[in-house]
């Protein structure tokens, strides 16, 4: 497995740089995540969005559904994607530590 | 090689880009006969088996000429393609719904040239680059998937199937001498990316062993409510298990409800599950997704496994070869392959193809499973 250093800390990755496991998730990830998807700013709606997925994956054991994820953060698909490029499977689940998408995606 | 930039900024990812175009228009790329006549059409008619012509209200005629694709293909035959279409028919080609390549010229004498040249070109090994054929009552080529080349979840190859049944079947794309068209498709995994579940014959990769389960990894990799929610015969529940002395989440697998479909495995790459000994091929039959005469059918189970044999599957060539005679000699002008069948009756079917029929196909699948079975008398012995 594939490792990184970022600012004092060693993530383990697969080859689409999600993390190994989502235990091993901290604020240094969301950093290098932040470099690797070339966004700008990280601002308070990216952090709300982080928040939500983690706080929706600690309680149910999966990522939301894209119109759950919009529902709740009051964010169209539109804006999620202007707050991560890469959209919110590839782009937000990564930074906030979730498994990887699986299936025909 | 050294690193070629496109002109790409890493740093600012979204800088110049350009999204949301879509496809070229077709129009673009329409011969000139085409985009003259276009809407106008009269009528059209077969010379040869992969060759035909339309004609339009106008009197203009358009002449194609197909031939077979092996769909994938590289770059190197993309160009011959084009330097075929250069040469003969001002750069114009197009390709078909079954990755069929059609070349069209709009006079009759350019026909002559151009099939001789299609059928001069050979690969090194020997065989066709452009084999003329593919129309009408015949066998034209099989829709297909990616096989051991690029997917994950296969429990066969496609492309080596695929050329495997097409030389056997050779002879039957460039003749018309069927009682309607057959159409072969091949899925590697139930997912049946392709028309299986709507073709005449059908070749779909089969497992015959249930999921290995990764507890290591399962939780981290794996959103264990998809994977227990993929299943269709709920053989998967949530469980605690020990691994290197401390307890992980995980998956039990009931195994005696397991059918190994592999969808687990598409959600969660913690639970694969292809097995060389296990992994084969299951023929279906009876399928067709045109209107004519009879409504659209599903194709039906009528083998239920064969192993794989690569590189050249001669088991399942020879089934289906088998199956395409005892049609050919036996089936009514018209008749597709499913109507043969339901008409003469599938125990019949099976008789004449020298199937043997096992109880892998009976139906056990929920409720709809009880309406194929026979609840008549009806039956020939
Ligand atoms: C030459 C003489 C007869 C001919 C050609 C004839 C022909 C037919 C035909 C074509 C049917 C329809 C079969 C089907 O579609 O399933 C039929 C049904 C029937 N016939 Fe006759 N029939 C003849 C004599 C008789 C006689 C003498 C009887 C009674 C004593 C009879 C009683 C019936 C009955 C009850 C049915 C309905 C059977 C069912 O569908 O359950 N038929 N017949
Ligand atoms: S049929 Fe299955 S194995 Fe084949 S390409 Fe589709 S998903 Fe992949
Ligand atoms: S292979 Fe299919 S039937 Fe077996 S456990 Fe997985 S999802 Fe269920």
């Amino acid at each position: 497995m594939p490792s990184v250093e970022f600012m004092g800390k060693t993530f383990n990755v697969d080859e689409d740089g999600f993390i190994d496991s989502y235990d091993n998730w901290c604020q240094e990830w969301v950093q290098w995540v932040k470099k690797e998807e070339g966004i700008d700013e990280l601002n308070d709606e990216h952090q709300k969005v982080i928040d939500v997925l983690r706080d929706y994956y600690e309680k149910n054991g999966i990522a939301p559904m894209v119109r759950v994820l919009s529902k709740v953060t009051g964010f169209k698909l539109k804006h999620i994607y202007e707050l991560f490029p890469s959209g919110p499977g590839k782009g937000a689940c990564k930074m906030a530590g979730l498994p990887k998408p699986t299936g025909c995606v | 090689m050294a690193f070629v930039s496109s002109g790409y900024n890493p740093d600012k990812p979204m800088e110049n880009r350009i999204s949301d175009i879509g496809p070229k228009k077709y129009d673009e790329f329409y011969p000139p006969v085409i985009a003259k006549n276009k809407g106008t059409w009269l009528y059209h008619e077969y010379i040869q088996p992969g060759v035909y012509y339309h004609v339009a209200e106008s009197g203009d005629k358009v002449f194609t000429v197909r031939v077979g694709g092996a769909r994938l293909m590289s770059t190197t035959h993309i160009r011959e393609i084009c330097e075929i279409g250069e040469k003969h028919c001002d750069g114009y080609v197009r390709f078909t719904t079954r990755n069929n390549i059609e070349f069209m010229v709009d006079s009759e004498d350019k026909i002559r040239p151009l099939i001789e040249d299609l059928e001069s070109r050979k690969f090194a090994g020997g065989s066709f680059k452009f084999p003329v054929g593919g129309t009408g009552a015949g066998i034209t080529n099989i829709v297909h998937t990616q096989g051991w080349i690029h997917c994950h979840t296969p429990a066969t190859d496609a492309s080596g199937p695929v050329k495997a049944t097409m030389d056997v079947l050779f002879d039957d794309f460039k003749d018309h001498r069927l009682p309607a068209h057959l159409r072969v498709s091949l899925a590697c995994c139930l997912n049946m990316c392709g028309a299986v579940h709507c073709s005449d014959i059908a070749i779909l990769g089969y497992h015959r062993k249930p999921p290995l389960l990764d507890h290591e990894y399962l939780d981290k990799m794996c959103e264990i409510p998809l994977a227990i929610a993929a299943c269709p015969t709920a053989a998967i529940k949530p469980s605690k298990v020990e691994f290197d002395g401390q307890k992980v989440n995980s998956v039990a697998v009931k195994e005696s409800r397991c059918m190994f479909c592999g969808n687990c495995y598409t959600m969660c790459p913690s639970m694969p599950l292809a097995d060389t000994e296990g992994d084969g091929i299951v023929i279906m039959a009876g399928g067709k997704v045109s209107n004519r005469i009879s409504a659209p059918k599903f194709s039906k189970v009528v083998v239920a496994f064969i192993p794989n044999e690569a590189p050249r599957w001669p088991k399942t060539t020879e089934t289906i070869k088998k199956m395409v005679e005892v049609y050919a000699n036996d089936a009514n002008k018209y008749e597709r392959l499913g109507e043969w069948a339901e008409r003469i009756g599938w125990e019949r079917f099976f008789e004449k193809c020298e199937l043997p029929f096992t109880h892998h196909l009976i139906d056990d699948f929920r409720d709809p499973a009880y309406f194929t079975w026979r609840q008549t008398t009806q039956f020939k012995f």
